[in-house]
């Protein structure tokens, strides 16, 4: 009996702290759930605050649109989103904006949310499905062929190249190692592809781990490295750091973070493909609130991508780009 | 004997009133946790909803069939850490299988075979090799992940429809069923098993190797063929799961469930397991997977953070074996 009362008032204990949010059942009100790969990666706090830019400038008086952000449990965990995705559905939210772990797992979720009245829009990675609103995300194809044009040219066309992938079954990254290596082959031919299997795993710690074992093997050989997300480019780069080889490789990351910005003025990073993670939560949130209040909206809606360089790093458009106005939109 | 343990583990108390309730108690947790979760939610018709149930149902059933294996480990004074892997490996098999042309059925049966085979390999390491459980499963933990991906390719193995898919279907195709097939199975063989456990030679076996191995081998039980025999059988169970969990996913994925031996071990914890063997119940673990499926829906719809949840799961392990501890003092003083 007691355990039962101790859970029970540790319960209550937690509910007063976070004191139980009223639940207005005005028709109006739209509660959009945005739901990202993790939340741990800055990618996806810019995503965050770009969701909320857009319920603010959406709502009014009488017809407010509330986000709530809530990330797999186990980050880059299927089920684990699968979860998240079934209990937004059951709880009978307005709508919900989804960036997929994967582009099969989460179709049958998806679309038992879209029977049971909640219909989703996809962003950042695509889903194998027809039942969604819209696809709003980078052209990560495109994104991977600005990376090998950059690192062709900084190699003037010739030497060793080592591609690090992300994690498998991962469909944005995977257009982007495929954009990388295509771009490659057909406009570099004389660059030679001196490993292009070695995954890296969901964590800048497992990608330093396999990026460390990839010097160990080519450190010697290699010109040029291409990396095809944010953890990647994080565990190359303290891995090319460590070992010090930093700036005597060729490389060219994807994604922004301060760390980058940092790496490229210290020339150990001479270029990173940047999306626009910003107008991809503001956008993604747009798009099914105008969906939910009837409008009609494009399939698949293009939200990006640039190469920054050292040389345009301080551009006005770069520094948009590298600093998103999160404290504006998170607190 | 082996009789006198049995008794120790259902409950020492005076009647039987008693002992019942001893035995509900953790169901009287389980509907605690609802209870608070309705109120909080403010909208308890919601959460209570057959679509609701339905939902946290189907996102038991994977945990369930896990911990229902791992509670005879556990029972017998083992562990198994490789629960995670091997359902990885085992749906990345049945996937391949489907992929093949093989009937579901076939693919299905193959799949849970596989399991059954990793745990005879991890009961002959125990065995045989002598290294200790924790030791054995761990090194299985990264072998099954490991073989996992390589016969998937590095890659989630995607397969073309069959009725495989729709074991854990929210709502089922036959509507008469009310909530997924698989939670049928699951509560079919959570069934069967506590009648095992508790009306069977082999059931009162496992709960004497536990309590004491020495006194078990002393009283002519084999305790290594019946070790090499629970670890199968609990793999059979930790296949079918993996089945449910390419089900699921409508794909063999080989990175899938790490860490989920963890929620596994906790489920069987929370329900009265002992890791030093002897103690465990089916329904108590059962009540156990309910518990912490409840509480993370709960937490989702009343809009708690993620952290929240975890540090909430991670008290409620420590005190359920807190109060655990704390009632069988109170009956060995008595």
């Amino acid at each position: 009996m007691r355990k039962i009362i101790l859970i029970g008032l540790s319960l209550l204990l937690l509910a007063g702290v976070n004191c139980s949010r009223s639940n207005s059942k005005n028709s109006k009100k739209l509660t959009i759930a945005v739901i990202p790969k993790g939340t741990s990666h800055e990618f996806w706090k810019s995503i965050h605050a770009g969701a909320i830019k857009a319920a603010r400038e959406l709502s009014s008086p009488g017809a407010e649109v509330e986000v709530i952000w809530k990330g797999p449990l186990r980050e880059d965990d299927r089920e684990q989103q699968i979860q998240v995705v079934e209990g937004f559905a059951s709880q009978g939210v307005s709508g919900i904006v989804l960036a997929p772990l994967d582009n099969r797992a989460l179709v049958r979720p998806v679309e038992e949310a879209k029977t049971a009245g909640v219909p989703t829009v996809i962003i950042d990675s695509a889903l194998e499905s027809q039942s969604i609103v819209s696809f709003v995300a980078t052209d990560n194809r495109k994104g991977g062929m600005l990376g090998a044009d950059r690192l062709g040219e900084l190699l003037g066309g010739k030497g060793k190249v080592i591609l690090l992938r992300y994690a498998e079954g991962s469909a944005s990254t995977e257009e982007r190692e495929a954009g990388f290596l295509q771009e490659m082959k057909q406009k570099y031919p004389n660059v030679e592809l001196i490993s292009t299997d070695q995954y890296a795993g969901a964590t800048r710690d497992t990608a330093k781990r396999a990026s460390e074992n990839l010097l160990n093997r080519f450190g010697d050989d290699v010109q040029g490295i291409f990396c095809p997300n944010e953890s990647t480019t994080a565990g190359m780069l303290s891995a090319l750091q460590d070992a010090g080889k930093a700036g005597k490789v060729m490389f060219v990351g994807f994604d922004a973070t301060q760390m980058f910005v940092d790496a490229m003025k210290a020339k150990q990073l001479h270029g990173i493909v940047v999306q626009n993670p910003f107008n991809m939560g503001y956008v993604g949130v747009k798009t099914i609130v105008e969906s939910l209040r009837g409008k009609t909206v494009e399939k698949r809606i293009d939200t990006g991508v640039t190469m920054i360089t050292p040389d345009n790093l301080d551009a006005k458009d770069s520094q948009a780009l590298l600093h998103p106005p999160l404290d504006e939109y998170l607190k | 004997m082996v009789a006198e343990t049995k008794a120790d583990w259902i409950v020492s108390g005076s009647g039987w009133a008693r002992a019942w309730l001893n035995r509900l108690a953790p169901f009287l947790g389980l509907v605690l946790v609802i209870l608070v979760f309705a109120i909080l939610i403010g909208e308890p018709e919601k959460y209570l909803s057959l679509k609701n149930l339905r939902t946290v149902l189907a996102q038991t059933v994977i945990v369930a069939i896990g911990a229902i294996g791992m509670t005879a480990i556990i029972i017998s004074g083992g562990i198994d850490l490789s629960v995670g892997s091997a359902i990885a490996l085992t749906g990345v098999i049945t996937a391949l299988g489907i992929n093949a042309g093989w009937s579901a059925t076939m693919a299905i049966s193959v799949g849970i075979l596989v399991g059954g085979f990793v745990g005879v390999v991890n009961g002959m390491a125990i065995t045989r090799l002598r290294v200790v459980p924790f030791i054995a499963t761990l090194g299985m933990l990264g072998v099954a992940r490991g073989v996992a991906k390589g016969i998937a390719g590095s890659q989630t193995v995607n397969m073309p429809e069959t009725w495989a898919n729709d074991l854990l279907l929210t709502v089922p195709k036959q509507s008469w069923m009310l909530v997924a097939p698989g939670v049928w199975i699951a509560i079919a063989l959570a069934f069967l098993a506590a009648v095992v456990l508790r009306r069977t030679v082999f059931g009162r076996r496992l709960f004497a190797l536990g309590s004491n191995e020495a006194a078990a081998r002393a009283c002519g039980i084999a305790t290594d063929r019946l070790k090499i025999y629970i670890y199968g059988l609990a793999g059979l169970l930790f296949g079918l799961a993996g089945v449910m969990q390419m089900s699921r996913l409508r794909q063999g994925d080989p990175t899938v469930a790490m860490g989920l031996e963890l929620d596994i071990i906790a489920a069987v914890v929370i329900g009265g397991g002992s890791l030093s063997g002897g103690e465990g119940s089916i329904l108590g673990s059962m009540i156990g997977a309910l518990i912490m499926a409840f509480l993370r829906n709960g937490c989702q719809q009343v809009g708690w953070p993620n952290y929240i949840q975890e540090i909430i799961i991670g008290a409620l392990i420590v005190f359920a074996v807190a109060i655990d501890r704390w009632r069988h003092a109170r009956l060995s003083a008595a």
